[in-house]
């Protein structure tokens, strides 16, 4: 398993794990309560299927119980496993509320780690509900339950694509002063979310940088603004 | 409110993974949070108890809408420990009444039963906003709390769950002459009177479920209202831009200073920069110069009048490279043979005499089997090279030989049964279609009767080569010449000698009626 460690030295909902290639990936374990609805979720469609297939089966007689007890050992049994498998980690609760399961490493889950951790269901509902999983979650630090614990996975929050806002196009302008990537990245998510910030809030935090940029504090919210619009390349 | 002595990262996050931080925060103060919370709980509840014996109920139900008030013990911790300030539990208790006042009665009465309560706690409680500015400030932050309503109700649910699991847990550890059936109806038929301890069990682990859980419900929606506010007001990028300041701040004068001193060497010395630009683009045209006196190479000392000499920036990167990331130490289980243990004296009794009969026996049978499967092997040795062969050489001898290269048909039946009649025939009117024709029968030939592997990609030297390698005297000096005349006229269009052809066919004839036709197995 390959070191993960959190993002920061401060309390932080990502974890930092390092593929062998050196590249960082951000991981944000979810957890119990997340994942409880996404549970939810999932249980009400298998019980909504379970029920309209009994109820469809139940016509046929002996057979239609037989069969309708075979699809409820599917359901109760590979529901979860065939769609962590073959759709990416993601029930159609996990996916509908924007979790999926992976390794603790980061990569897919596949076969092995799908069953082990969904056979082990049985040991987290102890002794009622779920009760030993969601002890487990709560005081681990990936929010892993004891079967997650036990197949090497985790539920992460898939990350989603962040909406672009357009932009105003200004001219772009070289930052007067050498920046690293952290500070840029800082710039261009000020120039970002500025529009999220009450007018007075956002030219108080420019102020902080207007002695640096070398104009008074009301115009530096417009200079920042054509600084990120360089480092963006141009609008 | 130093931000930057927060012990949390406070980005805007989605508000779910805002709740996951929660449980991140009450994860790390789990023991005060859990603690303080019991300390306060359990004790009222035992007074409640002695106090309600009777009422069962009535215990049960004063606990719960007494909740709130113990809720704020829970944020007053959390609140301080983010910011550093961890009170210890003493501290905590006795802060507590303290923290009471402030719409105590509006939050245990009308405002009970708000599904949004631990997140607006903070704004009672630590903004201490009263009436119309609460409202307003509500306005402003509460648009996205629906999670907050969620986690309430995901919290009623897990209460429930941890509440009737905590029965069921003591339930199975009953013993089994409790826990039939008949024993259960004679215990539940009996007066209400008598079952009063039953309840009052239940009310307690209601009260060890809400230790557990109502530290995290509140520390949730703590860190919902936290997120909120840095959501509205950018905390991380205060925090950010304050760093950036601090660190140019400070970097400003030196590197005014620099730039001074830096740009007036770069004046003063325009023609020094220019001589030394020459010998280094010497050196750059050697592409991998040797270690030489005036270039003596990576490993000696260099830079010796700098204040980080070379040899002492090698031993910081070796220092560098012995640690991690650069350096990693991984344990890995093999299976293995176990080292041989020559220490210990081999102090085994000798085994018995029947033994040692027995592995001389078995001894003798095996070198014997060994000598039949050696037979065998010599017997069957065509079998065996034919099955070894087929393993060896399938891929290339399983491949049908192509039947066109570099354009040119090469199949035997492309090609005229009388080759060097055809050849001398277009000799005289077309040379170049002549030896086209000549190499289009030597390809054919070479891959069909001689079972040469060409492929698209050979030149013409390359089958020059392969053709030689066939240790095929006559062969390869037809081929030579054929190729040098075929490269001249193709590539050169100079025209080959005119006698030419003649000779070469009269060579290609002898070749053919010396080699015998020998079929490639497919």
């Amino acid at each position: 398993m390959p070191a993960t460690s959190p993002a920061s030295l401060l309390l932080d909902t990502r974890l930092r794990v390092e593929t062998p290639e050196g590249v960082d990936l951000l991981l944000s374990p979810a957890g119990p309560l997340p994942r409880a609805r996404a549970f939810a979720v999932d249980l009400a469609l298998r019980g909504a299927l379970s029920l309209t297939a009994l109820l469809v089966l139940g016509r046929l007689g002996d057979l239609g119980i037989g069969l309708g007890l075979i699809l409820l050992f599917l359901l109760n049994w590979w529901y979860m496993v065939l769609f962590e498998v073959f759709n990416q980690g993601r029930s159609p609760g996990k996916q509908l509320l924007g979790l999926r399961v992976v390794h603790e490493d980061g990569t897919p889950v596949g076969w092995g780690a799908a069953l082990l951790r969904n056979l082990l269901r049985f040991v987290d509902m102890l002794p009622l509900g779920y009760c030993c999983g969601l002890l487990a979650s709560l005081a681990n630090r990936r929010f892993q339950r004891l079967g997650d614990l036990a197949a090497g996975t985790m539920v992460i929050h898939q990350p989603r694509a962040p909406r672009g806002s357009p932009l105003e196009p200004v001219a772009p302008l070289a930052a007067p002063f050498a920046l690293s990537a952290e500070e840029q990245r800082n710039l261009l998510d000020f120039d970002e979310r500025q529009r999220q910030l009450s007018p007075a809030r956002r030219d108080e935090l420019a102020g902080l940088l207007a002695p640096l940029l070398g104009v008074p504090p009301a115009e530096a919210a417009v200079r920042l603004q054509r600084i990120a619009a360089g480092l963006r390349g141009g609008v | 409110m130093p931000l930057s002595s927060a012990e949390a990262a406070l980005r805007p996050r989605n508000p779910w993974e805002a709740v996951d931080l929660g449980v991140h925060l009450a994860q790390r103060h789990a023991g005060l949070l859990l603690g303080s919370w019991a300390a306060l709980t359990l004790p009222l509840l035992g007074v409640l108890s002695l106090l309600l014996w009777r009422w069962p109920g009535v215990v049960l139900l004063l606990f719960w809408w007494l909740k709130p008030a113990f809720e704020r013990l829970a944020l007053h911790v959390l609140a301080r420990a983010l910011f550093g300030a961890t009170p210890t539990l003493g501290q905590a208790l006795r802060a507590w009444p303290g923290q009471l006042r402030g719409e105590l009665l509006a939050s245990l009465t009308w405002r009970r039963f708000s599904l949004s309560r631990s997140f607006t706690l903070p704004l009672t409680q630590l903004e201490n906003l009263r009436g119309p500015a609460r409202h307003q400030r509500l306005h402003a932050l509460g648009r996205r709390s629906g999670v907050a309503r969620w986690l309430t109700i995901l919290g009623m649910h897990i209460e429930l769950v941890l509440w009737s699991g905590l029965l069921a847990l003591i339930w199975l550890f009953l013993p089994d002459q409790l826990s039939e059936p008949r024993n259960w109806l004679s215990l539940l038929l009996r007066p209400p009177q008598e079952l009063l301890w039953l309840e009052h069990l239940s009310n307690a682990c209601y009260a060890l479920v809400l230790v557990v859980w109502e530290p995290v419900y509140v520390a949730c929606g703590f860190s919902l209202y936290l997120n909120r506010r840095s959501e509205l007001e950018a905390w991380d990028l205060e925090l950010a831009f304050r760093r950036l300041a601090e660190r140019l701040g400070a970097v400003g004068q030196a590197l005014l200073l620099t730039l001074a001193v830096g740009l007036a060497t770069l004046l003063a010395s325009p023609p020094a920069l220019a001589g030394e630009t020459e010998p280094a683009a010497e050196a750059a045209s050697a592409l991998c110069p040797l270690p030489g006196e005036d270039n003596p190479g990576p490993d000696t000392p260099r830079l010796t009048h700098q204040p980080l000499t070379s040899r002492q920036a090698q031993a910081e990167i070796y220092v560098l490279l012995d640690q991690p990331p650069f350096h990693r130490v991984e344990e890995r289980f093999d299976w293995n043979w176990p080292e041989r243990d020559d220490e210990q004296p081999n102090d085994a009794s000798p085994p018995p005499a029947w033994l040692q009969d027995v592995a001389e026996s078995v001894e003798v049978l095996l070198w014997s089997l060994l000598a039949v499967a050696a037979l065998l092997a010599w017997r069957y040795r065509d079998w065996l090279r034919l099955f070894a062969a087929r393993a060896r050489g399938s891929a290339a001898a399983d491949a049908p030989p192509p039947t066109r290269l570099f354009g040119l048909a090469v199949d035997p039946a492309s090609l005229p049964d009388d080759l060097p009649a055809a050849v001398e025939r277009l000799w005289a009117t077309d040379p170049r279609a002549a030896l086209a024709l000549l190499y289009r029968g030597l390809l054919s030939y070479l891959l069909h009767r001689r079972g040469v592997p060409l492929k698209d990609a050979h030149t013409e030297g390359e089958v020059l080569v392969l053709v030689q390698r066939l240790g095929d005297a006559p062969l390869a000096a037809f081929a030579a010449r054929l190729l040098a005349a075929w490269q001249a006229l193709a590539y050169g269009s100079r025209p080959p000698p005119a006698d030419l052809g003649a000779e070469l066919g009269a060579e290609w004839r002898q070749l053919t009626a010396a080699t015998p036709p020998r079929e490639v197995s497919a």
